[in-house]
Parts: structure tokens; sequence; C-alpha cells
């Protein structure tokens, strides 16, 4: 008692109102962009903060379709042997620079270079040539439709001021210059930077297109306990939290001075089988045949699972069944192949008892606790579902530090997979997913399970230098009639975005859940 | 005396290399840094290459032994999330922590005291009963619950209060002090409370039973028989002689104070060392988590070997 008057009238003595301006917004989110450097990580938090602060050739707009930013056009250059760009005259770098021909040649070394992160976009890339100061050549070594659309996050750096400061290269390791520093030609600058502390931003008076916000200042603080961003959201000590735990979204829509903002993402939460493994690694029936290998068990299991109470009970209504590996917002999602195997738990029984397990089988599912939105709890449920059609299903969940290696190490006979394509293009998932796993290739990394079929194989080079879209799309339509025929994976729902803002704030919320400042006023 | 310090700090050495011993064990269950260095489109060269580039591919003891070699010569190497080298982070970080450890060891110490004398005295009364009831609560309450109770009342219904963070700092030399500002110190209010109640309630009942215990000897008797006030009774007499115990927790509560700050740090999102832990745990960043508790078990010896040297120094019949 004693102690809560002390705080109180300590608090009333010290109450001081700190309150900021109308155009500060300030934000949080659960991870801090690790480096500044557009090049050297490929990831979420890095990319869709620097978005605010870079530009590349291209950008996407508030529906995802790109658009002219750095590069004012482009075209195919003859029959596919890459794509040339011409480049916005006019546009300074936040110290002044100008934008040339050199900078995005420039960009295109460092970010293709094996210190860099990003170097898979330019697989494709045979070379660049600069015709002149604002015409830029970019050859692929095959046709290449999507090209444009696969490098919206390649952004451009200035030579000159790379060269100065010796940071031609980035050092994710020891770091360098352009780990905590920005220069970019886009919207915001970064004024103020404390790694894991807080990133402020200011608009740049210099930058070439019309500011559609009224931000004077941003600031940025990672927030990583739920808990307490939800409290600073509604204490209203930030101005928009990203994201807003599921089970605390009624609390803040019903609060007045806040509201939640929710959509839905690009990533789709899947589950996926050991394919490959002869044995079933976590079983009571050591030394049989792995039920997954049977296709019917795999239709048994997509028959089994009632995606619709997932959704409803688990994300509260927020997400959205998948049929495939992509949500219908991506270029690419095949119509065609919109229906999703439908819940029927009778079927699935009969399917099992066809392929000879009418008395079940356990197995063991592995699942990150701490990756996807309630990923445990969905787990959980899966294996509920699971057993009322007979299978037993041992699950084991674990913080995603730990969860790649185990998959890395094909320590796994079922998995849960969230898949958030790069490109925003159903070729993403298929490459890294669904094609049979080739390191040399680069090919099918992600697909842990090692499912493999020759007519995907073939189909994917196709799809990627298919000029043509609706001959591209047919043969995505056949990919996709292949993976879903096969029961490769089971879609199961596109994860939901759920941003919690104050009343005065409005923005745009786009599916690959970057925040951009540029969209953004506050009344 | 001289040969006990040494044996003593011999000792704390032997500790300090079985605990880093242990680190590194355990590092390897922690999980694996590759996946979160490395983008999506990784690929399995591109692990492999990472990994020994790092040492990660060899045994913990390898590791273990070049951490301590670069240690050593002072280089606590880079971190792994930040690029930047682990030394200048942790001191970057060092002051939030040690402010708030401190305002909450004043707070736990002159509040723990003062009801523990006044549940002592007025032992019947009603107060002494209400607040030895609610240092139930403070004792059996989980830090995080505290926490996270005082932001919902003082920060998000009432308003008063900051929810996170440190407010603005002043920045000398090196060492960022929030000591300074309104906003600082407004900042500092809940979470030293949060991290100092569980001290506070458990120096109070330490006090408190000292204090029962000692008013029972017969020299406090014969002080009120010589006719000294109530007070200096209470203060010279009975509260001097339970210090030697109250020293003891104090100090180890002081090193508690700095390591259980994690918690704290975290639900306040206080950026302080606790929270660079929390924060290199879930990215697996080893060199930050190795320097962190390397420094959190020199502190904690440290401290130990102070409090006994303090003993020997307070009760003259230690001395043999």
């Amino acid at each position: 008692m004693l102690m809560f008057r002390y705080a109180a009238i300590s608090a009333l003595a010290l109450a001081c109102a700190s309150a900021a301006t109308a155009e500060t917004i300030r934000w949080a989110g659960t991870t801090d962009p690790q480096t500044m450097d557009p090049h050297a990580v490929n990831s979420a938090p890095v990319l869709g903060f620097l978005n605010n602060v870079f530009e590349g050739l291209v950008r996407r707009g508030k529906d995802m379709s790109v658009e002219p930013a750095l590069a004012t056009s482009w075209e195919p250059i003859g029959d596919g042997e890459g794509w040339r760009f011409t480049l916005r005259e006019g546009v300074k770098f936040h110290d002044g620079a100008e934008f040339t021909a050199e900078d995005v040649l420039f960009s295109y070394q460092r970010a293709s270079d094996e210190a860099s992160d990003t170097r898979s976009w330019f697989a494709p890339v045979s070379g660049v040539n600069v015709i002149d100061d604002f015409t830029v050549d970019i050859m692929t070594s095959a046709p290449n439709p999507i090209f444009p659309d696969s490098i919206a996050n390649w952004m451009i750096m200035d030579s000159g001021w790379a060269e100065t400061n010796s940071a031609t290269l980035p050092d994710k390791e020891n770091g360098n210059y352009a780990t905590l520093n920005a220069n970019g030609t886009g919207a915001f600058m970064v004024t103020d930077r404390q790694p894991g502390l807080s990133t402020t931003l200011t608009p740049f008076g210099g930058w070439w297109d019309e500011a559609e916000h009224n931000i004077t200042e941003a600031t940025f603080t990672p927030i990583d306990n739920p808990a307490t961003a939800v409290a600073a959201l509604l204490s209203g000590d930030v101005d928009m939290i990203n994201p807003v735990p599921i089970q605390d979204a009624a609390r803040v829509d019903q609060r007045d001075g806040t509201k939640v903002i929710r959509g839905i993402e690009a990533r789709v939460i899947m589950l996926g089988f050991g394919h490959e493994a002869d044995q079933l690694k976590y079983t009571a029936m050591a030394g049989e045949k792995n039920p997954f290998q049977d296709v019917r068990v795999r239709e048994a299991v997509a028959k089994a699972i009632n995606v619709d109470a997932i959704r409803q009970t688990i994300m509260r209504g927020s997400a959205e069944e998948a049929s495939q590996l992509v949500s219908p917002a991506m270029r690419g999602y095949s119509d065609a192949n919109a229906a999703r195997t439908a819940y029927d738990p009778e079927g699935a029984k009969a399917l099992l008892a066809e392929a000879g397990y009418a008395d079940g089988f356990s197995f063991g599912l592995k699942c990150p606790n701490n990756r996807y939105l309630n990923d445990e709890a969905v787990c959980q449920a899966v294996t509920g579902m699971l057993a009322q059609v007979g299978i037993s299903a041992e699950l084991d969940a674990m913080p995603v530090q730990n969860y790649w290696p185990e998959l890395r190490a094909d320590n796994f006979d079922m998995y849960l997979l969230g898949w958030s394509p790069g490109t925003f293009d159903h070729e993403h998932p298929v490459r890294f997913l669904v094609t049979t796993p080739n390191a040399e290739k680069k090919l099918g990394s992600w697909n842990f399970g090692g499912f493999s079929n020759a007519r995907v194989d073939e189909l994917l080079p196709m799809v990627q230098s298919e000029i043509d879209d609706t001959k591209r799309q047919a043969m995505i339509d056949e990919t996709v009639a292949i993976y879903q025929s096969e029961h490769a994976y089971v879609p199961l729902y596109v994860q939901p975005l759920v941003w919690g803002v104050r009343d005065n704030v409005e923005l745009t919320q786009r599916p690959d859940n970057f925040f951009i400042l540029r969209w953004v006023t506050m009344n | 005396m001289f040969s006990f310090v040494i044996r003593r700090i011999l000792q704390a050495l032997l500790v300090l290399l079985v605990v880093g011993l242990v680190a590194f064990a355990m590092f390897n269950f922690i999980g694996d840094p590759i996946d979160n260095m490395l983008g999506q489109e990784r690929t399995q060269e591109d692990v492999d290459r990472l990994k020994e580039r790092l040492g990660l591919d060899q045994p913990f003891v390898v590791q273990y032994a070049k951490f301590l070699l670069a240690a050593a010569q002072g280089n606590f190497g880079v971190s792994y999330e930040q690029g930047r080298p682990v030394a200048d982070i942790l001191a970057e970080r060092a002051p939030a922590t040690l402010e708030l450890a401190a305002v909450s060891g004043v707070f736990a110490l002159t509040l723990g005291i003062v009801l523990g004398v006044f549940t002592a005295i007025r032992r019947d009364g009603f107060w002494a009963n209400v607040i030895m009831t609610l240092s139930l609560v403070g004792v059996s309450l989980p830090t995080f619950l505290i926490g996270i109770l005082l932001i919902y009342l003082f920060s998000v219904e009432l308003d008063w209060l900051p929810s996170f963070g440190r407010g603005d700092t002043v920045q000398i030399g090196g060492w960022s002090t929030g000591l300074l500002t309104t906003s600082g110190l407004t900042a500092l209010i809940l979470p030293s409370i949060t991290l100092g109640l569980y001290q506070m309630t458990l120096i109070m009942r330490l006090v408190r039973s000292e204090m029962l215990e000692v008013m029972r000897q017969d020299y406090i008797r014969f002080a009120r028989a010589r006719g000294l006030s109530e007070r200096t009774v209470t203060f010279r007499h009975a509260l001097k002689n339970t210090m030697v115990p109250v020293i003891t927790v104090t100090g180890l509560q002081l090193g508690s104070l700095i390591a259980f700050a994690i918690i704290t740090e975290s639900v306040f999102q206080w950026p302080g060392m606790g929270l660079l832990f929390i924060n290199a745990i879930q990215f697996v960043d080893i060199p930050v988590m190795a320097a962190y508790l390397m420094m959190i078990s020199v502190m904690f010896v440290a401290i130990n070997l102070i409090v006994d040297i303090l003993y020997v120094a307070v009760d003259p019949r230690l001395r043999t």
C-alpha cells in the first residue's frame, strides 16, 4: 500500500508532459533491423526498414504492383537477352551526390558479391552494361520475364559514398561504416542510429518524388515483449506497433484512441512431410516403411485437418484458408486450382484403411514455437485432428533457433513451415520448396523432406524463362496441379497481419509486412 | 588474513573457469545462429562456409579455449547480430543496468530497513500486520507479473508514468545517465520498484526477525533501564546488531539485482545488459552471451569475496 502511494506521489511530482508534436511518429516492432546496409542481410526487418531510406530501380505500390522508382521505364532487350532500364534524372542521394548509372553498376557488384546475402537475386544475371549516364542494360543468361519484379528490394547505394567510407562491400561479421550509416535516395534519412535501442528518421528535403506523408520525424524502437508493446500503444507512448498479439487485438480495438488494422500477409503456413526417408524417425513401429511415402496417407492428412476451425479459434477469424503455396494476391496464383482439399475425416479414415493403416501409426511432428503467429497452438490442433482419424503425432515444439538445425538434419517425420515469396511470384516457392534439392543449381534449398517430381523439375526452368504470360500461367497451373495431387505439402492458411495504431495515424498495410513511412499521415 | 584472501581468490578463479565451461557447453543447445545470419535464400554451402568461418564447426571446448585466450587479451569478439565489438556494446548498455540496480537497491534497503524496524517494534499493530501480509505478496508474485501490473495501472490506466524505455538521457563522458532529466527519473520509478520489491520484502523480513531476536537480549533491557530514549535503544543498540546478516544478504542481493534485471529489463524494454542478453539468446549471439555470462560470474564471485572479507572486518569473533 505504502509503495503504491510512494509511486503515485513521485509520479505526480515528476509528471511532465513530454507530448510529442503531432507529426512525430514513434513505432515499435519485435525485431531491430540488425544493419543499415541494404545488401548485407536479406531479412524482412532489414529490408522493410531500409525501404524507407533506400530505393531500387523499381518499387512496389500500395497494392504490391511494381512501379517506376529510380528507373522511369524498362523494356526487354531483343529476344529476352536482358532488360534495358532508363534511369530517372535529377535524383540526389541524402549527402547530395547525384544518382547515375555508375551507382547502379556499383550496387549490382556490391549486392551480388559473395559477401552479400542478396546475392541469390542476381543468379539469373550475366552482366550489367552502362550505356550512358542514364541507361543501363542488365543482361540475363536466359529470358527472364519477372526480373523487374524480383528486384524491388535491390537498393541502390552511392558508389562515391561507399568508396569514401571504405564500405564497398558489406561486412556482416565485423561491421563497417555502412552497418551504422545509410545514404540512400529514399524519402527518409537516418539521423540517429543506436543499434538495438532506437533509430530516428527524418524526411529528406531533396527527394525526387512528391511527399504524401506529413511526418517530420519518425522513431523506431524494438520492443520484443509483446505485452510491453501493447501497453506502450495503449498508454500512448508509441503510435504504431507490429504485430499485436492476436489474443490482445480485441482489447486494442475496444479501447478509445487505438485500433487494429488487419490484413493478410504473403506468408502461407503449411505442413511438410519426410518424403525421402524410408522409415519414420519417431515411431513405435520401428523398421517399417515410411507411410508418408504413400500419397493416400498424405491425402488423408490433408482431409483430416479442419483449417476453418484453426482459423476461427486459434487465429480468431483473421487468417485465410490456403489451397496453394502462395496467397491469391501473388503473381502466378493458380485460379484453376483454387479449391482446397475439403475437410473430410471419414474420407481420411477410408484412405488410411486403403493404404493399410486402418489401425493408424505414430510419428513425430516438429514445430517451432516462436516463429509464426501461434505456431505451437496450431501444431497442437493439428495433432488433435490427426488423432481423430487414428494417426498419432508426437509433437515436439522448440524455439526457431533450434528448429532450423533440426530440419536441416532431417530430424522430422512431419513439420510446420511458413513461406513468404520474396519475389511475390509463384515461381519462388516452387524453386525453394518443390523442386528436387540440388545444391549446385541452388534449387530446393528449403525442400527439407526431399519431395521430387521429374515434371516439376522440368517445368521450373520453362516457367522462369517464359515471356508470354498466358503460357507461363499454364505451366504454373500444371505445376500446382502436380504438387496438389501429390500432396507434396498440406497448405493450411495465409497468416494474418495484425497492426495496432493510434486513431490519429493513417497508414497503408502491405502484404509484405513492410511499414512504409511515406504513406503515413498523422492527424 | 592475507592467505585467506589469496585462497579465496584462487577459488574464485576456479569457479569462473567452470562457469565458462558450462556456459559454452550449453550454447550448443540454445540453437544455431547461422539461420539468423543468413537470409531465407541461403544455400547449404553458405551455411557450411559461415559455420567454418565462425569456428562453430569445432567442439565447444576448443571454442571456449579460443574465447578465453582472446578474453585474456581484452578481446571479447564481435557480436553476430550487430557486427560491432561486444566490449563496446556492453559498455554502452552497462550504465542503464547499473543505474537501475543502484536505484532499486537504495529503494529496497531504505524501505526494507525502515519497514523491518517498524514491524518489529509494533509487532502486533494493525499496520504492521498489513505490511507483513502484503510483503508475502511481494515475495510470491513473479517479477514479470508485478511489472506488467504496474505498467497497466500507472501507464495504461492512470497514464502517469512511461510504459517502457529509459526516457531522455544525458551523456557524461562514456556514461549515459537518466538521473539528470525528469523523463529519465520518471522512467526509473516503475522498473526500480519491480526489480527491488522482492529484495525489499526480503530485507524487511530479515531485519524484523533479527530485531525481534535482539530486542529480547539482556543488554537491550539494561539499556532501557539506563533510561536511554526508545529511539537510541532501537537504532543505536538494537539495529546495529542486526546488521551482519543484513550486510551479507544485501551484498549477495546486489549481485542478483544486476543479474535478475534481465526480466525487469525485458518487461520494461529497459536498454540495459539484461535486455541485450535476452536478445542475444534469441539471436544465438554467442560472443555477447559468453561475455555477459562471464561478466556476471566475475561480479558474483567478486561480491562474495568482498562480503567474506567484510564479515571478518565487521565481526571480530571471526578473526581466528
